[in-house]
């Protein structure tokens, strides 16, 4: 009898599961997410989470003016690398065009078309000298950027106007306090500001951040000193890291930490903003999007300033952060989706009014001179037209340069001690092991 | 008696002492992340971290939810769970069965074989994936999901019935078929019952498989049947990762694993020990 009984109800739970698979499998075929629309007419294009709201505005104007249907497939930083080397690598791809890192452009240049015919004179002349270099790999130009950005000055206008700051500044100086252009004013004024200011014995207010957890604010660190072969050459595959220029980069990189909070070895682009905006630090160095979004309940909202990248010895410099879109030879639509590319380029400017604002025409960064809000831009531009601002070595290797000797490099130079000629000459090795 | 209760009670304490550690040690993260569900931007990034929020707000899951793409990837993860689930039992239990009662030397190589296929890393079969469901006609398909899904949980699930089968006594067949059961109706109206246990384990176990996975849903789908670890994900751009949102998504993607595996504790339990002991 129990026998039956446990029986009965396994049935019934079998006969469950049977009738809800049956009613899955029947709407499994598209998933919730819609339906499908005919390959025809159609676009797909893979773009990482940030950058969908950059491209949704163009996108929309583009189905508008063709009738083509351009669908925008987000997904993670991470995972879209994985995605485009896996379709590249299988010889078939689902996407008509993918918006690529800068960085990645090298590793995949094999993969994707060649968009010579779209780089005219025209193009190039409104586009920023970096990125032009940057587009090219084995002598094609291989994505168009549609966005790029750049670290840019953060500062405290509410400790900068302060007359009493200012003329306390005057005095141990000999100079006007003002947003730092150079490496000396830039340390000068963030050991001014780093102090005790609730008298309890601890400093509460540091004049910068020392990021020990990201490379890229040590590269345009090693472009300010007018370095032009920023870590390697990939070309010649010479390694470059251990010269006078870098040397002098990670010197001034690390001399001040006496004036930035303690745990620089840990801290990245997330935990200096907070920093920032707990008002904790009195000047920053970082994206210029940022300007546009401080938090509402930030401690120095309506308080902040925006100025281009510091100089060094080179002038100043910053460390293009573009994205590209590139159509993959393995696309039966190829001349749709270069349509698509030139439209993107020819509309830019519908970025501007996007979540973060970034565009990749020099003509869209200067139309926004002079409106209020829009301050960060004329910095970004000032930052990215520096001659001294270069890109990042074109090699495929880069990413892991990055992750297995750049890093943890840093982590080392700003703890108590470091040699950082030794650390530079040792980085040296590894990086040739890489890329030998 | 009293004598021998103080002399347990300090190697109680002891235990209980570091059941709480291992309690703490694997509930803190969860624990962390609820609490940042609840937290302002501000103190979601906070400078040295602070646990509790200065200021609860359940912003993080409004914006959370009523980001574009959510609900139907809620959707996409509950169908291909249940989906995969299913193919997994439906394949699994009577590969398993067979494998069981039928001792011969191909079963013990499908078996090895089974798990061989587990120590492939599944980016390898990826680009292989991709292109087979494209010629299949589904790819961003919850159905094609749902398959892929299943090539990792079937050897799971063969291996784990394998062993619940091992324990019921082929007696108990045998009494079936002397009371005029076939060897079917043997397995539906006896073997099975006395398994169940094992099924619920090996159900959760192909539902989690499922549910967590990442890699083949970020090379199968795309928008149409995308499921949520990928939207969870998104929360990490190029240029930061939105704490609140992503907290505030994955805690209420936990909930319904969470409601299973209390409402299975019962069964899971039973049928890991049914598991385990030989009869």
């Amino acid at each position: 009898m129990k026998l039956r009984s446990t029986s009965g109800r396994l049935r019934t739970a079998m006969a469950g599961i049977a009738v809800a698979t049956s009613v899955i499998l029947a709407v499994a075929g598209c998933g919730a997410g819609g339906s499908s629309e005919g390959a025809a007419g159609k676009l797909t294009v893979l773009v990482e989470g940030g950058g969908k709201a950059e491209l949704q505005p163009i996108a929309d104007l583009y189905q508008k003016e063709t009738g083509t249907t351009v669908e925008l497939v987000e997904l993670p930083y991470d995972g879209l690398y994985d995605r485009i080397q896996t379709e590249l690598g299988s010889g078939k791809t689902s996407f008509d065009v993918a918006a690529l890192d800068a960085i990645w452009l090298s590793a995949f240049s094999a993969g994707v078309s060649p968009l010579d015919e779209l780089f005219t004179d025209d193009v190039k002349r409104d586009l920023f000298p970096g990125l032009v270099t940057e587009a090219q790999v084995g002598g094609s130009y291989v994505g168009m950027p549609v966005w790029t950005n750049s670290e840019i000055l953060y500062y405290r206008t509410d400790l900068f106007g302060d007359p009493k700051e200012k003329a306390a500044f005057q005095a141990k100086y000999g100079y006007a306090l003002v947003p730092p252009t150079t490496w000396k004013q830039y340390k000068d004024v963030a050991e001014f500001f780093t102090r005790d200011t609730n008298g309890d014995g601890q400093t509460d207010l540091y004049g910068t951040d020392v990021k020990g957890a990201v490379e890229t604010e040590w590269l345009a660190t090693v472009s300010q000193t007018g370095e032009k072969t920023m870590v390697l050459d990939p070309k010649s595959g010479d390694v470059t890291i251990d010269d006078a220029d870098h040397l002098a980069a990670l010197n001034f990189y690390t001399s001040l930490l006496p004036s930035a909070p303690p745990g620089a070895a840990q801290l990245d682009w997330a935990g200096a903003q907070n920093l920032f905006y707990q008002g904790k630090l009195a000047m920053m160095r970082f994206w210029g999007h940022a300007y546009t979004q401080t938090p509402a309940n930030a401690a120095v909202k309506g308080k902040i300033g925006v100025a281009p990248m510091i100089a060094g010895p080179g002038g100043i410099a910053g460390v293009p952060g573009a994205w590209y879109l590139s159509v993959p030879k393995a696309t039966g639509k190829q001349a749709e989706a270069k349509k698509f590319i030139a439209f993107a380029y020819a509309h830019n400017n519908l970025s501007i009014k996007t979540s973060l604002g970034l565009v990749a025409r020099i003509s869209a960064f200067e139309s926004q001179a002079g409106v209020a809000g829009h301050e960060n831009y004329p910095a970004i531009l000032t930052t990215l037209k520096s001659p001294a601002t270069i890109a990042r070595p074109a090699t495929p290797k880069w990413q892991e340069i990055v992750t297995s000797v750049l890093t943890p490099m840093l982590q080392k130079a700003v703890a108590k001690g470091a040699d950082n000629a030794a650390l530079l000459k040792q980085a040296k090795g590894q990086i040739q092991a890489i890329v030998k | 008696m009293n004598g021998l209760e103080t002399r347990r009670r300090p190697a109680r304490v002891i235990l209980w002492g570091a059941l709480a550690a291992v309690l703490v040690l694997y509930g803190f993260p969860f624990v962390y992340l609820l609490l940042t569900s609840f937290k302002t931007p501000l103190d979601a990034i906070a400078v040295p971290p602070q646990v509790l929020p200065s200021q609860w707000t359940l912003d993080n899951y409004v914006a959370a939810l009523s980001k574009e793409g959510v609900v139907p990837a809620l959707i996409n993860s509950v169908a291909t769970a249940v989906l995969s689930t299913a193919f997994s039992l439906a394949l699994g239990v009577p590969a398993a069965y067979a494998i069981t009662r039928y001792r011969t030397p191909s079963g013990r190589i499908f078996v090895i074989a089974a798990l061989v296929t587990r120590m492939v890393p599944t980016i390898a079969v990826g680009a292989p994936l991709v292109e087979t469901m494209r010629r299949l006609g589904i790819s961003d398909t919850t159905i094609g999901l749902a398959i892929a899904h299943t090539t990792i949980s079937l050897p799971l699930s063969i291996w784990l019935m394998s062993s619940f089968f091992e324990a019921v006594p082929v007696e108990l067949e045998e009494a079936a078929k002397v009371d005029g059961s076939d060897r079917l109706q043997a397995f539906r109206h006896v073997v099975l019952p006395v398994v169940s246990g094992g099924l619920a384990v090996t159900a959760i176990f192909a539902f989690l498989a499922s549910w967590n996975e990442f890699l083949f849903a970020l090379l199968l789908t795309s928008v149409r049947a995308q499921t949520t670890p990928i939207v969870i994900a998104n929360f990490q751009t190029q240029f930061g990762l939105d704490w609140g949102g992503m907290t505030a998504l994955s805690a209420v993607y936990s909930v319904p694993v969470i409601l299973l595996t209390l409402a299975l504790q019962r069964h899971i339990v039973a049928g890991l020990t049914l598991g385990a002991v030989k009869g």
